[in-house]
């Protein structure tokens, strides 16, 4: 109990009542999806679950854990949605989860079961096409043991007895010329439900699927009936492989150790690609956050006062931040397109040439960083002149009976009193731009593509956390996801030193940690 | 930039108290403010000429950006002035007053609850004094600098997994999408209302308690009323920042039906030579305008939080 007091009663009560059955209900529900998460070869995924379920009964069924029940919900929100996700990318960095290796080994055997085909000599029926007003065929089938069936083109299968009849359900046998005619328009059609599919093989004849691919527990490999071929399972890779080499359709995955990462290092050290994404990143994040410290600076410096006509300029000003960020760079877009943008037409017209913002990599660079200066300089605008507001203005009038110049006193008072306070703002600025997606993405896709680099292509205004989009998700290019959780994990390294030096510069951890 | 880790405690931006000196004429003081006068121009017109140019796009029946004056040439019917605005509404293509309430759907219901439940283990941080609080505290503390849409590819992966099992919470579905917006708010939004809560005198719950109320009933009856518009405030800021993002909506969202506003206008010019910049314009202007008058509304409270907020004790 707390020394804000109140504990409530353990008495018999209709709120502890209901409580205790909410929990039950989410234990109940958690349990099932554990369950089933943990079937598909999922195991930390279920473990968390598991987890967050008993941390969230103990919180209930305890008394003395009261009140902790408040935080409860968020704090399972944070367990599965916030803290489980960041562990889980560090795990997939350790695995080759990508296109080809997309399932755990459970769902890759069930999933490859799932695959029907059409035995030679299989089940065998003798058949006869149906047809009803609305032009949907159906079949009437007769198995070799003088059992018939109805089925239908949308998956009804129902055991009939007789003849076939004239009529069915509205459906009429077809005959003579109109059997030929619509045979080609039940090609490859599957009659009949899930357990029972058939397709038309002649004009009389049509044959049950069977399970393609079996999978044998015994020898570890799964058979491709169709071919005969036994695919064996290796763990190492990941696949199913024959015995001339050949992969199945699709392996599993499985974990490859520090090869994700060994990859990235290889990459680094043979200049590939992945040095100047780096360095962009990083320069990015930099440049991105003095060059719009600087103009923001600057701009509150000119317009600092309190004229009625300098604050309706700071708010226009301030106008560029306010756009929906993704909007604005997709104007600034439009507007350097080569083809068709303003700013290349008006260059052209005066200087009789536009430099190829969209194609040229040093270009792309300079286009994005000031894109960038446009909408982050209204940011720091709006604090430094804040910051401004706070210097006394005696401080200035001792510097100027000192006899300190205007660009003394900015250097030696002005200056160091605003980095003191936008400190903090700055270092956290660098990490916003360090993960600065929709920019990169938005203005050239990350382009122009560097030489040398295909599927998915790396361009030269990638950043860490665009190309790690790109890896992954990228339409076209292989995904692997692998690859990018490990470059993932990187980013949290950098990030979190980043931060690390924020704590060092601004000694905020000590504060927060008096604060609590 | 309101979600990075923010830890200053920069005074507000409170315009306007140092009076300007009257200074006598001179000819260095005179250029000084020519020059002054010179450079704000240009920054108003840097700020404000692809807003200007936007306008002037939305308006252009050739719906190409590349005409050169701001004022629309060839515009001699309403309907030529409106084409753009015409094609947004009516094109069966493009679904787009369905992105705009998809948008406010997540955007809503993800502001609502992240608020609703984030200040109730606000309140308790603030209030009640319990074992492991600090460390709690601490550790999401941690959690809010990793913002979680750096595990993009494990959050994707994990929504695939779930919507075998839970449909409504899988890929391309709004709950899925408003699941993962709810709990990468919560650190964050904590921290910031914890503050909030700091700055209620505790007299009130202490007579509250004296006088017999449960802790629900000291919330949902005292503090609640009291802390409701900072509540709101918070809530429209975590409302406008889920309706900016598009990383995530652009990865776990893939049916056109479905897209937030801000993947629907991307995919006006995503190609790389969309030409359907016309149609884009005009419904960014749409966009932005109201993002721009909640924004002017709420400046007083923006500056604050960005500066101070997080930490303040």
């Amino acid at each position: 109990m707390g020394d804000s007091g109140g504990s409530p009663t353990p008495s018999l009560n209709l709120a502890a009542a209901v409580q205790v059955v909410l929990v039950l209900l989410v234990d109940a529900f958690g349990g099932w999806l554990a369950f089933n998460i943990f079937q598909d070869g999922n195991l930390f995924f279920a473990l968390a679950i598991v987890a967050t379920l008993v941390l969230i009964t103990a919180i209930v069924l305890i008394p003395s854990l009261w009140p902790l029940k408040w935080i409860s919900p968020a704090l399972a929100l944070m367990i599965l949605l916030s803290i489980y996700p960041l562990l889980y990318t560090v795990y997939i960095a350790f695995t080759n989860y990508s296109d080809g290796h997309r399932y755990t080994k459970t769902e890759a055997i069930e999933l490859l079961g799932e695959r029907r085909y059409l035995p030679e000599g299989g089940s065998s029926y003798a058949s006869t096409l149906y047809q009803n007003a609305d032009g949907a065929f159906a079949l009437w089938l007769i198995n070799d043991a003088g059992e018939s069936f109805f089925a239908t083109g949308d998956g009804a299968w129902t055991a009939v007895t007789g003849e076939a009849p004239a009529d069915y359900n509205g459906f009429a046998p077809l005959e003579g010329g109109a059997v030929f005619r619509a045979l080609s328009a039940v090609d490859g059609v599957t009659f009949g439900d899930e357990a029972n599919g058939v397709q038309v093989q002649s004009r009389n004849e049509a044959s049950g699927f069977a399970q393609q691919w079996v999978y044998d527990a015994a020898t570890d490999a799964i058979t491709d009936r169709a071919t005969g071929t036994v695919y064996v399972s290796d763990p190492v890779l990941g696949e199913f492989i024959a015995a001339n080499g050949n992969p199945a359709p699709f392996g599993y995955w499985v974990s490859v150790g520090f090869s994700n990462f060994s990859r990235i290092i290889e990459s680094t050290l043979s200049q590939g690609p992945l040095v100047r994404v780096v360095l962009w990143t990083i320069g990015f994040a930099v440049f991105g956050t003095l060059s719009g410290f600087a103009l923001g600076l600057l701009t509150a410096l000119l317009l600092n006062g309190s004229h009625p006509s300098l604050r309706v300029l700071r708010t226009l000003l301030i106008i560029p931040y306010a756009v929906p960020g993704l909007v604005s760079v997709l104007v600034w877009r439009g507007m350097l397109n080569s083809n068709i943008g303003i700013i290349p037409e008006v260059l052209t017209s005066i200087f009789g040439a536009s430099p190829p913002f969209s194609s040229d990599p040093g270009w792309a660079k300079i286009a994005i960083l000031l894109v960038n200066v446009w909408f982050a300089a209204p940011y720091f605008m709006l604090i430094a002149s804040g910051a401004l507001q706070s210097v006394s203005s005696s401080v200035y009038e001792a510097a100027e009976v000192d006899g300190a110049s205007a660009w003394t006193s900015f250097w030696q008072i002005t200056l160091p009193l605003v980095l003191v306070a936008l400190g903090p703002l700055l270092i956290a600025s660098v990490i916003f731009n360090f993960n600065n997606f929709f920019l990169m993405e938005a203005m050239f896709g990350g382009g122009p593509p560097i030489a040398g680099t295909s599927a998915p292509p790396v361009g030269h205004t990638d950043n860490l956390i665009s190309y790690t989009y790109r890896l992954a998700f990228s339409a076209g290019g292989t995904k692997d996801y692998g690859l990018a959780s490990a470059l993932g994990v990187v980013i949290f390294i950098i990030v979190g030193l980043l931060t690390l030096v924020q704590f060092r510069l601004t000694r905020s951890w000590e504060q927060v940690s008096e604060s609590v | 930039m309101s979600d990075a880790a923010i830890t200053s405690n920069v005074p507000r931006a409170d315009v306007g108290s140092v009076p300007a000196p009257r200074a006598p004429f001179s000819l260095g003081k005179t250029i000084l403010f020519i020059l002054r006068a010179l450079l704000i121009a240009f920054l108003i017109a840097f700020a404000l000429f692809p807003v200007l140019w936007g306008i002037s796009a939305s308006f252009n029946p050739s719906g190409s950006m590349a005409s050169q004056t701001l004022i629309p040439q060839g515009i001699d019917s309403t309907e030529k002035l409106f084409r753009n605005y015409t094609r947004l509404f009516n094109d069966p293509q493009i679904p787009f007053w369905r992105w705009v309430g998809n948008s406010l759907f997540v955007a809503g219901f993800s502001a609502i609850s992240v608020v609703t439940i984030s200040s109730l283990s606000a309140y308790a941080f603030s209030r009640f004094r319990f074992k492991y609080r600090r460390n709690l505290l601490l550790g999401i503390f941690l959690v809010q600098v990793f913002p979680n849409v750096l595990a993009i590819v494990s959050i994707y992966l994990m929504l695939l997994q779930i919507g075998k099992y839970i449909p409504a919470l899988g890929l391309d579905t709004y709950g899925g999408l408003i699941m993962i917006y709810i709990g990468g708010g919560m650190a964050v939004n904590i921290w910031l209302m914890k503050g909030f809560f700091d700055t209620v005198p505790r007299d009130i719950d202490e007579s509250a308690m004296v006088d017999g109320a449960t802790p629900s009933q000291t919330y949902w009856l005292l503090i609640f009323p009291l802390v409701r518009p900072v509540l709101a405030v918070v809530g429209l800021l975590a409302f406008t920042g889920t309706l900016n993002d598009f990383l995530l909506a652009r990865v776990l969202l893939t049916d056109r039906q479905n897209w937030t506003l801000m993947v629907g206008l991307y995919s006006f010019v995503e190609g790389k030579f969309s030409d359907d910049w016309g149609v884009f314009a005009a419904g960014a202007l749409l966009t932005a305008i109201p993002a721009v008058i909640l924004y002017l509304f709420l400046q007083r409270y923006i500056v604050s939080g960005l500066t101070a907020g997080a930490v303040k004790g």
